[in-house]
């Protein structure tokens, strides 16, 4: 198994740029216990799919060496900038444009100066890689992939990892129930905007603390209808596909509200 | 100070392909040409927007998206290189404008004055979106008048399509009044493409003409159908079918700028002069004007 560690997080800014604000802050201390446990797993690359980089051609991968510049979130702009720097896997990313291209979708590798990465991308790599040098495998979220195109996407780049005989951690950036404050806001009030909402986050996340893959995929569709879900929860659905479906354990480190919609951070074991 | 006055407005889609196609020195990419029936159609809103000589161009794009209120360019000077995160292999374009500061501020204040959330986006490493840039490259690339941008609240798509619109008209109506009190005489440009059903691939040759043309044949009726109204100047109309449009032919005018450009023009029933149309990708492009001035609207300088 290629796979030696895999995480959800959010890909909200605020817990990075207003981590003074409790809530958040709590978010923050989760994706940092996240980070230690990533690092010590000891991966040779990050598959890292986000939700917020959105294609609606062919499948994205980020292929160039070194992706450096400072990014300002299109709605928190008012917080502050976002520096990023992130180094490309570019061997495994090339591997899995092809291996994808053949058994999904058409895909595509990026390669250019100034391109904008996403601000979900830049929030997982501060938190759970800090300054190591890890490289990164990242694709997009092409907004016409369903769940199971996106798994299938997962899978096989999982696959073409253990083909190179990579150790993979793998990460899916994304948010959970997708209810917001439209309007300024107390911030340090936040909650999940809608309480039923909230009550499918909490099941959800039991059900995936308890690696109940079969549970969770029963009451998936409903989940990601009823709780406005994050992109339909694809980000999961690739988190899944990598791990072949299958994982021995998960801990939720961190749950809590970004702006209503709910934020959660989980490591997942896979089996051994 | 004269009260301020809108001169006319554009519906003026921004698709990169564009800007790609005409090949300008500050876009890295180089093609053979390509959607010339558009580009030309631009050459025409050119010439015409030159001569109603605008102190200001207004633009709502829905490229910027924002959850929380509608935003509006806050810093004098902006400057970079924009890179289209969908089509990066066509646009990287290294731009710079200049901010209507004074107006863009009253903008905001109206706007939050009509109940709607509103903030300046003040952070000068901001990069501009392409949805803005395409459309003001294309129809002034001489990049010599001053701006206002202005984000798409995602109304349309989080609340009821009634009730995001009815945002964008408030918007609209907070507008035309910031024009009013500053004493602008403004042009207004919604960075909108119609029938949004696109192609899923890209054509090996992105500017092989011999590829383009519209993905769904329903969805180029469907923009007949909406240019033969405006054409006509039967704006009311156009706008009873706005909600069926935007649900069948999956219209972009969904994320509000054509609402909100005729709301502040008042939604006047004048003829549109339609410059050209032409599809992107399989999506439908028209550029079209309504002259305020040449209606009898609006005063020439």
């Amino acid at each position: 198994m290629s796979v030696v560690s895999a995480f959800l997080v959010p890909g909200s800014p605020l817990p990075m740029v207003k981590r003074d604000n409790p809530g958040w802050g709590a978010l923050a201390d989760a994706m940092e216990a996240a980070g230690e446990r990533l690092r010590a797993s000891k991966p040779d690359a990050i598959l890292l799919y986000s939700t917020q980089w959105l294609a609606v051609l062919d499948e994205l991968w980020q292929t160039r060496e070194r992706s450096t510049g400072i990014h300002v979130d299109e709605n928190w702009h008012e917080y502050g900038d976002l520096p990023f720097d992130i180094r490309a896997d570019r061997e495994l990313a090339e591997a899995c444009v092809a291996a994808v291209s053949s058994a999904v979708v058409r895909s595509k590798h990026v390669d250019y100066d100034a391109f904008p990465i996403d601000t979900g991308t830049i929030i997982a790599k501060h938190f759970l890689v800090g300054d190591a040098d890890i490289p990164f495998v990242i694709c997009a979220n092409n907004l016409y992939h369903d769940c199971d195109t996106t798994e299938r996407i997962g899978r096989v780049a999982a696959a073409e990892a253990e083909l190179l005989g990579r150790r993979i951690a793998v990460v899916g950036v994304g948010g959970l129930s997708g209810s917001f404050f439209r309007h300024e806001i107390d911030i340090a009030e936040d909650r999940i905007a809608e309480p039923g909402e909230d009550e499918w986050n909490r099941r959800i996340l039991d059900l995936i603390a308890a690696a109940d893959v079969d549970g969770l995929k029963a009451v998936w569709p409903d989940y990601a209808k009823e709780a406005k879900v994050d992109m339909g929860f694809k980000h999961m659905a690739f988190v899944l596909g990598a791990l072949d479906d299958h994982y021995a354990s998960a801990e939720v480190l961190g749950y809590g509200p970004l702006y209503g919609t709910g934020g959660a951070v989980v490591h997942l074991t896979p089996n051994a | 100070m004269a009260d301020g006055q809108i001169l006319a407005g554009y519906l003026a889609p921004h698709p990169p392909h564009l800007v790609y196609g005409e090949n300008p020195p500050q876009n890295e990419p180089k093609s053979r040409g390509g959607w010339e029936q558009l580009r030309w159609a631009y050459e025409r809103a050119r010439a015409t927007l030159d001569e109603l000589k605008p102190d200001v161009l207004l633009v709502h794009s829905p490229h910027w998206i924002t959850q929380q209120g509608h935003h509006f360019l806050g810093v004098k000077h902006l400057s970079g290189k924009s890179v289209d995160p969908i089509f990066p292999n066509l646009f990287r374009y290294s731009f710079e404008l200049e901010v209507d500061i004074e107006l863009a501020e009253a903008c905001c204040a109206e706007a939050r004055e009509c109940g709607l959330t509103a903030k300046m986006m003040r952070n000068p490493n901001f990069r501009v979106d392409y949805g803005t840039i395409t459309t003001l490259h294309m129809i002034r690339p001489q990049w010599d008048i001053p701006v206002v941008g202005i984000s798409a609240n995602n109304s349309p798509y989080y609340l009821k399509l009634d009730e995001g619109l009815e945002e964008m008209d408030r918007l609209g109506k907070a507008t035309a009044e910031a024009i009013r009190k500053t004493g602008r005489r403004a042009v207004l440009l919604a960075s909108n493409t119609l029938c949004h059903w696109h192609f899923h691939e890209e054509p090996e040759i992105p500017e092989d003409m011999s590829k383009e043309h519209p993905q769904d044949y329903d969805g180029y009726l469907w923009d007949m159908r909406i240019i033969d109204l405006l054409r006509r100047g039967k704006t009311d109309e156009a706008f009873e079918l706005l909600p069926q449009f935007i649900q069948e032919a999956f219209a972009e005018v969904k994320s509000g700028a054509f609402t909100w450009m005729f709301s502040a023009m008042g939604y006047p029933n004048i003829p549109g002069e339609l410059h050209g149309y032409g599809t992107v990708i399989g999506t439908g492009n028209a550029v079209m004007e309504w002259n305020l001035v040449k209606a009898g609207l609006a005063q020439a300088d």
